[in-house]
């Protein structure tokens, strides 16, 4: 019977160890002690054999029971130690979610380049293809074909940049060369019209250069985005409805559009077209300077004679075309005073959009 | 073009309010640019009798008066006109006003005596060109009254933006026309009374055109015995509202006749143009070798040989169509004058006026093209004005050279063309209503009209122009709006436009934003930053640039993004993360257009971030560069891209390389050479760059990569740390030990670059992580240790390197 009581005893005395250790440490340390190899159970078990038969099953039975309770209340006060272990760490965890995050800010596209795509998008929803043509460019397309008089005013040096040509040419215009920075994205329109034949629906954006001193409203190099239609039937109002489009996709669906007649020589009928003005809805501000409207864009239907230089006949294809500067219309939409921030590179300026 | 509305309305009924008319004229292609009040300018300015003159006691010019200007009490002003009495009534400027000439009238002491205002001369109302003394009123002029409003001077003056294609409406009578066309009015044409007397004009002049290509109408009258003086105020007034200066009763007729009809004419004193056979003898013919000839500026010009003059057999006299010379000028001696009304070739006017950098209003309007058939009617009106304002009689006909008469176009037009070109249904009724009213005959079967267009529209020439015309006034507001209805078109980008949008979307993925700068160069460029052209290669120069700095086209996109980094370094942005995607420049002889070559860009500067309380702000070099460009290869799907050290002019040696796509060298990458950066005053720290060219990355690009299978047995990682000399580069040491490996090395990861205590001095200690694998099975440990033993013994020995002990 004494080892019956020795365990009895264990138990207790292994329960209270238990309950007295204060960390897991502690508790690995107690649990060597009554359940290892060389703990107190072990040692009390060795007794075992030393019974009588058929003691045996009683002091086996208790043994068992001895074992499970010290392994439940060694269990139970590790769930107790991880636990606030647990506790202990989330807390030293903790952070101030205020702090700023950690990050590589992903670089911005150009606010030029973000309009140009903007608009490229909305043409190529209309079924256009984007053309692109060279930057340096000869008098004859950038002029001749469309339509300009030898002595007009924009083909002056003082006007329009000129290059210097090496292939020992004689200028074929007035001045030293006909080689010259194009003035427009037209002759894009031009060899796009050389080269293919109706149907043509395609938008031109690129750099164009011009002898303006860069100022709030002027730059001698900015982005034009020209658009071209040729096809059989193409009529007036089939400009006026597309530009309508463009105007509400761009500037909002409840903008006023109108076209206004003017003069372009590449270009008849021609217009331009303002949209009523978003800041003060037509009401006249600073913006638009009292008039209620922003003159955003030039238009009109294709030239005969710009058809004569490519040879599409003109009786049997209409078409439109129409051009606007993607700088005018970034400084109109994201109000933007100076357009020389757009060349300037100014970090600042370049993460804003 | 300014337009006198109180003018205007003389010349065409006007009864819709000055808003409406303005958007209509917007509406119909004459914008209006801006519309003044004038008469306002002379708020202050009052009808005032003068109750008494007394000389000054101090200053024997002056004079003290007192005025009744219609206040409490009258006011004492100092004058110095002499032309004036007690009892007249004069315009007078109280304290306070602002007068046109931008003098503020203030209470003041003139040699010790407090004036209260100023009793004006016709010149300071800037009304007249009489400066004399004082502008005497009518006896009944209401004291107290606004001058302006008792003048009748208050007007509304619209600033019209003409298109270069009408040339009529730069002209009163032209915008009276157009307003008719709009409103539903005629116009109407001022009349002229002419009495003729005296000597013929034949006897006294004679006229030879010697190129007609360059002057196809030469009119000319004689006015004798005029004289010039101040032009009476309703003249000098007019004159005025157009903006021009008035100058004196013959020149000031002359300009507004050329305003009220479109037609430039010029002036001469009759008495100094040259005698041939006792006529005045005048030629139209280009400029001799040499010539020279005094402007009416007193500027004297050497004329090119394509200048087309006005001459006597002395010289030169006037340019014709841009300016009348000094010696024929007329003057307050003149007494006979030869008035000229002429149609001169555009072109070569706007040549003269462009090469001379004069740009006259006569100048304008030759360059934008006259009606030759008005030259007379111009002339005669101009006559009868001249005798009006100067005296004088009108030597009795015209001499009137004209070799090459205007035909009025004749145009045909379909109204079916018509409203196919325009998706609208217009009747003949509305398209003829609208062409006549435009002063076009419209005759012709009911679809097919024949018009006849006056010469005064030379714009109107071809069936698309009468189109125009009609849309124009008819109102493009209410055409149809519709879309093109064409089948079979699909928009989009090509493949190319595709990737370089990838390409922009990969660089500011890695941190970089898209700038623009400019294309243009400085010629110190190229030295500064050591670039080298190929053998003939040269930049591309400007023969026009704005200026000397950017006199060049770019050759390469570094200095400007050099100068981005030291704008904002300036400005105090430190961290500067830049790619630009554009065109560069080069020629070579015998080249018309110089080659153009895309390229894309970037610049690195300072950190990713700013020192920030979890991140330590590590310098931007050349290996973060790299990692950028890697980022922008992989997004494009291109497989063999490499770096090879190269040492460039405007790099840093040893950070400085090629960059190579499938073995092309197609660009460079590195730190910018610090003594560039110092020639561009870029202060701050090092810079990293790359320019590659464009074509070639676009060309390597894949737009679909094919799948790889994933791995379906476990890796066995193993580490490998090979310590090789200096001038052994890491890709030959990551090549050896891939080959070594082969297939069964899945993984080859250089973790680590150490050189320093452990190491021998003059070599590095490369550390590979290495992963193992079999697609079939996993390997054991025998295989592994077999396949690693292999790999340190032939990459050791290839690289004549050592295993890290």
């Amino acid at each position: 019977m004494a080892l019956i009581d020795e365990l009895q005893e264990l138990r207790t005395t292994g329960l209270e160890s238990i309950a007295a250790s204060d960390d897991l440490a502690g508790l690995e340390a107690v649990r060597v002690a009554l359940l290892g190899k060389k703990g107190s159970l072990t040692g009390v078990l060795r007794g075992l054999g030393a019974l009588a038969a058929d003691e045996r099953p009683a002091a086996g039975k208790v043994s068992n029971e001895v074992r499970q309770a010290l392994e439940e209340a060694l269990a139970d006060r590790e769930a107790v130690f991880s636990a606030s272990a647990l506790e202990r760490r989330l807390t030293a965890e903790a952070v101030d979610v205020t702090l700023p995050g950690r990050r590589r800010a992903p670089g911005r596209q150009h606010l030029i380049e973000k309009v140009t795509r903007e608009i490229s998008d909305i043409f190529i929803g209309l079924g256009y293809r984007i053309a692109e043509g060279p930057e340096v460019e000869l008098d004859y397309y950038n002029f001749t074909a469309l339509n300009t008089p030898p002595d007009h005013p924009a083909r002056n040096a003082s006007d329009t940049f000129y290059v210097e040509d090496l292939s020992g040419d004689a200028a074929t215009v007035a001045g030293e060369s006909d080689v010259l920075l194009r003035t427009q994205t037209s002759p894009v329109q031009v060899r796009v019209m050389e080269n293919s034949t109706p149907p043509i629906y395609i938008l031109a954006p690129g750099k164009v250069y011009r002898r303006d001193v860069a100022d709030p409203s002027h730059l001698p190099q900015f982005t034009q985005i020209e658009g071209l239609v040729v096809d059989e039937g193409i009529t007036f109002g089939d400009l006026k409805g597309t530009l309508e489009h463009f105007a509400h996709e761009m500037f909002g669906p409840d903008r006023a559009v109108r076209l206004r007649p003017h003069f372009f020589p590449f270009t008849e009928p021609s217009a331009e077209v303002d949209v009523s003005c978003h800041l003060c809805n037509g009401a006249g501000c600073r913006m638009c300077k009292g008039s209620g409207w922003l003159e955003v864009l030039g238009c009109g239907m294709v030239d005969p004679n710009v058809f004569g230089y490519v040879g599409i006949d003109p009786e049997r294809y209409s078409g439109f075309a129409f051009g606007m500067g993607a700088e005018r219309i970034a400084a109109l939409k994201y109000g933007v005073p100076d357009l020389r921030h757009f060349i300037e590179s100014d970090m600042r300026f370049l993460r804003q959009f | 073009m300014r337009v006198s509305m109180k003018w205007l309305r003389e010349l065409v009924d006007v009864e819709l309010p000055l808003e409406a008319l303005v958007d209509l004229l917007d509406m119909t292609g004459t914008k209006v640019e801006a519309v003044h009040a004038i008469g306002a300018t002379l708020e202050g300015v009052v009808v005032g009798l003068i109750l008494t003159k007394k000389r000054h006691p101090d200053a024997e010019t002056l004079w003290v008066t007192t005025v009744d200007v219609g206040g409490e009490r009258p006011l004492t002003i100092v004058c110095g006109g002499q032309n004036f009495e007690a009892g007249d009534r004069v315009p007078v400027a109280v304290v306070g006003t602002t007068l046109p000439n931008g003098v503020t009238i203030k209470k003041a002491k003139l040699r010790g005596i407090v004036s209260e205002g100023m009793n004006c001369s016709a010149t300071e109302l800037g009304i007249g060109s009489d400066a004399s003394g004082l502008f005497i009123l009518p006896a009944d002029a209401p004291v107290g009254v606004p001058f302006a409003q008792y003048h009748g001077m208050a007007d509304t003056v619209l600033e019209l933006e003409v298109t270069p294609n009408r040339p009529d409406c730069l002209s009163m009578i032209g915008v009276a026309r157009e307003v008719g066309a709009v409103t539903g009015r005629i116009a109407r044409v001022p009349s002229t009374s002419l009495t003729e007397s005296g000597e013929a004009v034949e006897a006294s002049v004679s006229v030879a055109i010697e190129d007609p290509s360059l002057c196809s109408r030469y009119t000319a009258r004689l006015v004798r015995g005029v004289k010039v003086g101040p032009s009476p105020a309703w003249l000098a007034e007019r004159v005025a509202a157009t903006g021009t200066r008035p100058i004196n009763n013959v020149v000031d007729v002359t300009n507004l006749v050329m305003f009220e009809l479109g037609q430039p004419l010029h002036a001469f004193d009759a008495a100094t143009l040259g005698l041939q056979s006792g006529k005045r003898a005048i030629s139209v013919r280009l400029a001799l070798p040499g010539e020279t000839l005094t402007t009416l500026d007193g500027q004297e010009r050497a004329l090119a040989a394509d200048t087309l003059v006005i001459s006597d057999q002395s010289g030169a006299v006037a340019l014709a169509g841009v300016m009348g010379g000094a010696a024929t000028e007329v003057t307050g001696s003149t007494v006979d004058v030869l008035l000229e009304s002429a149609c001169f070739d555009p072109a070569s006017t706007g040549r003269t006026s462009r090469r001379l950098a004069l740009i006259s209003e006569a100048s304008m309007r030759f360059e934008r093209g006259v009606d030759a058939n008005g030259c007379v009617d111009v002339l005669d009106r101009a006559a009868s004005l001249l005798v009006e304002v100067a005296g004088g009689t009108v030597a009795p006909g015209v001499i009137d050279e004209y070799p090459r008469p205007a035909v009025p176009a004749v145009v045909p037009l379909r109204i079916s063309r018509l409203n196919a070109l325009l998706g609208t249904e217009l009747d003949r009724a509305r398209v003829a209503g609208i062409l006549e009213r435009l002063g076009l005959q419209v005759d012709g079967p009911a679809d097919e009209l024949t018009v006849t267009v006056p010469t005064f529209r030379p714009d109107l020439g071809r069936e698309v122009d009468l189109i125009e015309e009609v849309v124009r006034v008819h109102g493009m507001g209410l055409v149809p709006s519709t879309l093109p209805a064409g089948r079979g078109r699909v928009g989009g980008l090509t493949e190319d436009q595709e990737r370089r949008e990838r390409a922009g979307a990969a660089l500011r993925g890695a941190g970089l934003n898209e700038a623009i700068t400019w294309s243009f160069a400085d010629p110190t460029d190229a030295e500064r930053i050591g670039w080298v052209f190929g053998p003939d290669e040269r930049p591309v120069r400007l023969l026009n640039p704005m200026s000397g700095d950017q006199s060049l086209l770019r050759f390469s996109t570094l200095p400007g993004l050099i100068r981005a980094v030291a704008d904002n370094r300036r400005k105090g942005v430190a961290d500067v993360h830049l790619y630009e995607m554009g065109s560069v420049w080069w020629t070579a002889p015998g080249r018309k257009q110089p080659k153009e070559r895309a390229v894309v860009a970037g610049v690195l500067a300072g950190s990713w971030n700013r020192t920030g309380w979890n991140d330590p702000g590590v310098a931007l070099d050349l290996s973060d560069m790299k990692g950028v460009v890697e980022s922008l290869v992989e997004e494009l799907g291109i497989a063999r891209f490499r770096l090879r050290a190269a040492d460039l002019p405007h790099l840093q040696p040893g950070r400085s390389a090629e960059v190579l796509i499938g073995g092309d060298v197609v660009g460079w990458l590195g730190e910018v050479h610090p003594s560039v950066l110092a020639s561009y005053g870029c202060a701050g720290g090092p810079v990293a760059a790359f320019e590659l060219q464009l074509k070639p990355l676009l060309k390597a690009a894949r737009d679909v990569r094919p799948f790889t299978d994933l791995p379906r047995f476990p890796g066995v990682k193993m580490d490998l740390a090979i310590v090789v000399p200096d001038g052994v580069p890491a890709e030959r040491v990551e090549q050896a030990v891939r080959s070594a490996g082969g297939k069964l090395l899945d993984e080859v990861r250089l973790f680590d670059a150490y050189r320093g205590e452990g190491v021998a001095p003059g070599h590095t200690s490369l550390a590979f992580a290495l992963v193992y694998r079999h697609p079939d099975h996993t390997l054991t440990d025998e295989e592994v240790t077999a396949l690693h033993e292999k790999v340190v013994r032939k990459a050791t020995s290839a690289v004549g390197g050592q295993l890290r002990g």
